[in-house]
């Protein structure tokens, strides 16, 4: 009876294949992982963004919980789960249930797919480009339900505000991104870093490479709502945008998936452009490729993304804010037309292998 | 010359264009454009990466080495020469000025026939630091000074006397030529000293040091409360 109960036969007595419950429990491992990572991420990042944004404005930021207010976001986080969770009387409450999850699941199941390091992959997929954008579609999805749920003037008008200026610049990431398909010949995330072993394609790319590299960084500025571009939450004309009426721990949802997806667009552009993990190396220079080698990937893949987000909150902190037309000009006057001219001369540039150590 | 709709009485006014912006080319206009948004980025990485340009101070801790500007208006004060005598005198127009009724001047009539102050009484609870009242005096008399650590647990505390001294002014005194005569006179004086509360040792001790100002524990709160003060001088 008791031989039974044991833990080896339980899948025979629970009638599944072990296949299948290592599958499972791999689900579980990679869940509770980058659970703890989105946490320890959002952290790092929020202090990160308090900090820099108090230096470029001649301030300290938060200075008195802990070592230079380094328990400051942990305290905040603790105060955000203790709040009173309002919920307006007029509001679709499905809709306003939903939005903070799918927001924060759309840059959830982005993580899966980006390659930290040679061996941290939680899922490599074939079809990673297309995977990345129709997942980042979902995260608008989250806005508009958030915005159309709220029931407010203010959330509905960011929540339109969100959606029309995703959409558009989603066109731009994709023709940027395709540059890169088209140079690597594969959509598989982990085979792009790999075809970067002998340079970069920001450099590899005789100048296709920057043009798309800036394009991303606009567009990916743009999709992230943030400032020149935080017409969605503008908060001297919106209050807060789709998220007004939110509080408590789904605002911290909200918050939470907006910094995930920083560090998301981050990962993307150094994955495609700045080598993902890999080292920095030149061509056949052995000798400096194995020097460059010596730092492990992990490093190198922290330090590229460190560096994109540390742009990132920089173009935040410095530039003002664009208005809607001037917004929408630019994607589909500038940005777009652009892109697919980029697009075009990459396409000319592979077909004549002239890039370099082709 | 054809009738003009735009006129101002008889001036017409319809060829008055105002001046536009001049508009350049796309590319020019892109161009500086980028170049004006990476200045900008130039100047947020500067002060970036130079921690010499933090403006905030780190008040409670850094209180023995913290500079305050001598332009910060936080304490009125009356202005003494080294003889401890006041440019004061009683003329009443700082408060006439005061937009908050904040300063009350209690003047007398005494040895030398003039108008001399007895009291200055500051009310520092309804006082917004505007500096009127140092800009209205016709004789210098008071001035602002930097000294902002004024905190109290009771309103009462905010009313400050700002003189010690009542008699006649400097500039009477100036006026004697017999020095002997001058101290004849000082003394003939009989000075009432201030019943009311004191706030954070400041009036009982002249000069108050910025550096090392008393601990808060220290207030002594008098009994008779300042309303009475008040009430008593009217």
């Amino acid at each position: 009876m008791n031989a039974n109960w044991s833990l080896s036969n339980l899948t025979e007595r629970i009638n599944m294949s072990s296949v299948f419950v290592e599958q499972l429990m791999w689900v579980a491992v990679g869940l509770i992982g980058v659970v703890t990572f989105i946490s320890l991420l959002a952290l790092v990042l929020v202090y990160a963004e308090r900090k820099i944004c108090a230096h470029i404005q001649c301030r300290l930021g938060p200075m008195r919980v802990g070592w230079h207010g380094i328990l400051q976001t942990l305290a905040d986080g603790i105060k955000l789960f203790l709040k009173e969770d309002i919920i307006p009387d007029e509001a679709d409450r499905l809709l306003y249930f939903l939005a903070p999850f799918f927001c924060l699941v759309a840059t959830l199941l982005s993580l899966l797919v980006i390659p930290l390091s040679p061996q941290v992959q939680i899922i490599d997929v074939n079809i990673g480009v297309i995977y990345l954008g129709a997942v980042s579609g979902f995260g608008i999805l989250g806005v508009i339900m958030a915005g159309w749920g709220s029931n407010n003037k203010w959330s509905a008008l960011g929540a339109m505000r969100a959606g029309a200026q995703m959409v558009s610049y989603e066109i731009s990431t994709t023709l940027s991104l395709l540059v890169i398909v088209l140079f690597v010949g594969s959509l598989q995330l982990s085979e792009i870093v790999l075809s970067q072993q002998e340079g970069w394609w920001i450099w590899r790319a005789h100048g296709v490479g920057v043009l798309a590299f800036i394009l991303l960084l606009i567009s990916s500025v743009a999709e992230l709502n943030r400032t020149p571009f935080d017409l969605a939450e503008g908060e001297s004309e919106l209050t807060a945008g789709f998220h007004t009426e939110y509080s408590g721990v789904r605002f911290s949802f909200f918050f939470l998936a907006e910094f995930i997806n920083m560090f998301i667009l981050a990962a993307m552009m150094s994955t495609f452009f700045l080598g993902g993990w890999m080292p920095f190396h030149i061509g056949q220079l052995t000798a400096f490729n194995a020097a460059m080698d010596l730092i492990p990937p992990a490093i190198w893949f922290i330090g590229k993304t460190s560096v994109m987000i540390f742009v990132f909150m920089w173009i935040r902190w410095t530039f003002p804010r664009l208005r809607v037309d001037q917004l929408m000009k630019l994607e589909w006057q500038v940005l777009m037309p652009l892109g697919f001219v980029n697009l075009f001369l990459a396409a000319i540039v592979v077909l004549t292998n002239f890039y370099f150590f082709a | 010359m054809s009738e003009s709709k735009y006129t101002i009485g008889n001036i017409d006014i319809s060829t008055v264009k105002s001046k536009r912006p001049i508009r350049k080319g796309t590319l020019y206009n892109l161009v500086t454009g980028f170049m004006s948004l990476m200045k900008g980025m130039k100047i947020t990485a500067y002060y970036f990466f130079h921690t010499k340009e933090v403006v905030t101070e780190q008040y409670p801790e850094n209180r023995e080495t913290l500079k305050i500007s001598e332009r910060f208006r936080a304490e009125l004060k009356l202005k003494k020469d080294d003889r401890g005598f006041l440019n004061c005198t009683g003329c009443n127009i700082c408060a006439q000025n005061c937009p908050n009724g904040s300063i009350e001047v209690i003047a007398m009539k005494g040895e030398t026939n003039k108008k001399e102050i007895d009291r200055y009484i500051w009310h520092m609870d309804s006082c917004t630091f505007c500096n009127i009242c140092v800009q209205v005096c016709p004789y210098d008399a008071i001035e602002m000074k930097p000294n902002f650590e004024s905190s109290a647990l009771d309103r009462r505390l905010y009313i400050y006397q700002l003189n010690k001294y009542a008699g006649p002014t400097k500039k009477n005194l100036d006026k004697l030529e017999d020095p002997a005569d001058m101290q004849r006179l000082v003394n003939l004086i009989k000075r009432e000293p201030y019943k009311g509360p004191i706030p954070l040792g400041m009036q009982q001790g002249e000069e108050h040091n910025f550096n090392h100002p008393e601990p808060v524990k220290k207030i002594v709160v008098k009994k008779e409360t300042a309303k009475d003060v008040v009430k008593k001088d009217v």
